[in-house]
């Protein structure tokens, strides 16, 4: 009697798991699971994902994590190729995609880089403290003058920050992950020729006002 | 006969009639996973054991995501994998090490006051543990821990948690299924059950257990390794809605029934009868750096008290009416305790850059059912207040918990947690004067100068304990070698511990 009841409760449970699984959409990832034969959508599904945004939308949650939808193309490839190679240093770099990028082929670098192209970017929002906001108006499209200068971000990004090739698109990204990188550039975590010498003389309230701005940009 | 009632009153006590704690404990992070999928310690943790969102996502997708191709692959016609070995099977060493400093030692149970025990122990290790923690194969992934307890000096098996897991192409769905051996070691939060924090126990002289061991809590926290074996399965839908059905057997032979002899059950205070059903449910919303969680579960159990659990508790219940503890007063073997546990628990975490806070709980309501053996007229003594001896039809224990916690840039932090149980009087049950009240403060000071390496400071401080009454408080009576050991106050039991834990 007390066998049945667990081999009932047993199939039952499996009835239940393999209920979930055939009413949804199966992913049919054979995994090698070695990475390197994973078909760009299967590698979003499987592994990009899990912090750029669950549904493979490039759109992630956390600010830690850059939103990747509409990124540049050869921006996400030229990066991709950096972080496998170990050439890009920062922090989150480190943690996160010196692993994870590791097994990549150049194929599946262009697949993705593509992928995340083609996803429907994220639009700006109206700012909610817009004195700030006006203030990273000014020096996104002016920079800040000599001694303290700062290189206006609208030299390369473009106005509405769509930015172009290997220059990144800003609009649409996440305040906090665009004020991290710039910390990261202006102490020179993350190594960019250009990129440390525009900002060295930045300050956290500059950045600050200049992210405000770039979350209000649609291009 | 003083020493028998001591024995006795202290073995109740610390079984805990209305309730059992065990000691098990699961490990923290486990550097496998980072080598098998190449993140570092802070995508899966905040700090070790507490998850991130990503990290829960991985341990619900089986601990299979994977960057390491394998160095022995084979597959079949349909090119699914029949084979997939890394170069390096995901080994872990863990090693916990504390000293700890006690308020007040208790005196020597056999020699005259002020013979005593000691007041500092050096747990050289506390726990030591190898563990296999990875994937097995695309859908399949696996922890198994091996523990040696530096308390207990054995070495045995740990938790075990074996998944088979997939997920839709979009995510939208994640199902799996799990085997295991600790209810709630599958879990993801960490406000309930194996994971909950603050994790990072420590044992006291006086109650010869974990912190908070001792006092009362709930039958859920005492499913552990070496006393079941479970099997559950569960989906996560649109990242944000887990549910979770599983059941729990008996890890040790014995009664199986209520007429069968239960002689030689294992000891730990008894075995599940038939099955344990346990339902989870639980809903997180993640936005910007933050996660919430609220969820709820319910357990249903049965559990057969073994002779020595029931006898220690007889003793106890007899020693205090002034009565001799006699064989004739046994109770039939199979005597059934019906439990039903409902949690509700919660979980908020900012996993800022440079921040981290967070705040979690859980209240957790029992009511048990006990055994018509227990409540009938078994004894016929009265406490020293004149109340009778038996036990109630029906107790309840409500425990409640919750911590807050803060670090910065993972390096320095610390906690605060509180906890408290309340619940019905039951003499024969709990011991004493029957009440299974408890109440206790941690505090606790970290420093992480590694990921993998983590100091504390941590100070327990008890305010009740087992409603500051026999065996370690308030009479002396349960010292019979030591009259001079008088004013015993549940601040007795505060502890000073200083830890260590590391893994590689």
């Amino acid at each position: 009697m007390n066998t049945l009841k667990t081999q009932s409760l047993g199939v039952a449970l499996l009835a239940l798991a393999c209920t979930v699984a055939g009413g949804a959409r199966s992913a049919d990832i054979t995994v090698p699971p070695d990475p390197s034969q994973l078909p760009a959508r299967e590698l979003v599904s499987y592994a990009c994902a899990k912090c750029h945004g669950y549904k493979g939308n490039g759109v992630s949650v956390s600010p830690i994590f850059p939103i990747l939808a509409g990124q540049n193309a050869v921006y996400i490839e030229g990066q991709l190729k950096l972080l496998r190679q170990r050439g890009r240093a920062d922090p989150h770099a480190r943690a996160f995609m010196w692993g994870i990028s590791r097994g990549l082929s150049d194929e599946q670098i262009g697949d993705l880089a593509t992928y995340f192209e083609s996803l429907p970017a994220v639009t700006g929002k109206p700012s909610t403290n817009p004195a700030l906001a006006a203030k990273g108006k000014d020096i996104y499209e002016n920079g800040v003058p000599e001694p303290n200068k700062v290189v206006k971000c609208a030299q390369c990004h473009g106005d509405v920050g769509a930015g172009t090739n290997n220059v990144p698109r800003l609009a649409g990204q996440h305040k906090g992950y665009i004020a991290l990188q710039l910390h990261y550039y202006h102490t020179g975590l993350r190594e960019n020729k250009l990129m440390n010498r525009n900002v060295k003389n930045i300050t956290d309230d500059q950045i600050d006002a200049v992210t405000e701005y770039i979350s209000t940009l649609t291009p | 006969m003083r020493l028998l009632r001591l024995c006795a009153a202290a073995t109740a006590w610390v079984l805990g009639g209305a309730a059992l704690f065990l000691t098990a404990q699961p490990a923290r992070a486990i550097p496998p996973f980072a080598r098998q999928t190449g993140l570092a310690c802070e995508a899966c943790h905040t700090l070790p054991p507490e998850l991130t969102p990503f990290g829960r996502r991985f341990k619900l997708n089986g601990y299979t995501l994977t960057t390491r191709p394998p160095l022995v692959n084979d597959v079949d016609d349909n090119k699914q994998n029949t084979l997939w070995l890394t170069d390096l099977p995901g080994i872990a060493v863990l090693a916990q090490f504390n000293y700890s400093h006690y308020n007040r030692a208790p005196p020597d149970t056999g020699q005259p006051y002020p013979a005593h025990a000691q007041s500092d122990t050096y747990q050289f290790p506390d726990q030591f543990s190898l563990a296999y923690a990875g994937a097995v194969s695309d859908h399949v992934g696996a922890w198994m821990q091996l523990t040696y307890n530096g308390q207990s000096g054995s070495v045995g098996v740990d938790n075990i948690d074996i998944r088979y897991t997939d997920h839709t192409l979009d995510n939208q769905w994640v199902w799996g299924i799990t085997a295991n051996n600790y209810l709630t070691f599958q879990d993801v939060w960490n406000g309930i059950g194996s994971y909950t924090i603050p994790n990072f126990n420590t044992v006291s002289l006086y109650n010869n257990g974990v912190a908070g061991a001792g006092t009362t809590g709930p039958i859920l926290n005492a499913l552990g390794p070496g006393v079941v074996g479970g099997i559950g399965a569960y989906v996560f839908f649109n990242d944000s809605l887990y549910f979770e059905v599983s059941e729990y057997h008996s890890a040790v032979a014995g009664g199986g029934s209520p007429v069968v002899d239960s002689v030689s059950l294992a000891a730990n205070g008894g075995a599940l009868d038939r099955f344990a059903p346990y339902a989870r449910i639980a809903y997180e919303r993640d936005w910007g750096y933050n996660s919430a969680e609220i969820g709820a579960s319910a357990l249903y159990a049965n559990w057969i008290p073994s002779n020595g659990y029931i006898s220690a508790q007889q003793q106890a219940a007899a020693a205090l009416a002034g009565n001799s503890y006699t064989p004739a007063q046994t109770f039939n073997p199979g005597a059934i305790e019906r439990y039903t546990d409902l949690s509700v628990d919660w979980q908020y975490q900012y996993n800022g850059q440079h921040n981290i806070f967070g705040f979690m709980g859980h209240v957790t309501h029992e009511r048990q059912q006990n055994s018509p053996q227990l409540v009938a007229a078994t004894f016929t003594g009265s406490t020293p207040s004149g109340s009778a001896i038996y036990t109630n039809p029906t107790d309840t224990l409500t425990q409640f918990l919750v911590t807050g916690e803060y670090f910065h840039n993972r390096h320095y932090g610390g906690l605060v947690s509180f906890t408290r149980t309340t619940g019905t009087y039951d003499p024969l049950e709990n011991g004493g004067n029957g009440s299974p009240a408890n109440q206790y403060e941690t505090f606790e000071l970290d420093y992480v100068p590694w990921l993998n390496v983590r100091f504390l400071l941590q100070y327990d401080v008890y305010q009740v304990v087992a409603n500051n009454q026999s065996p370690f408080n308030l009479s002396n009576a349960n010292f019979p070698n030591s009259p001079g050991f008088t004013n015993i106050r549940a601040g007795n039991n505060n502890t000073w511990v200083f830890g260590l834990w590391m893994d590689y």
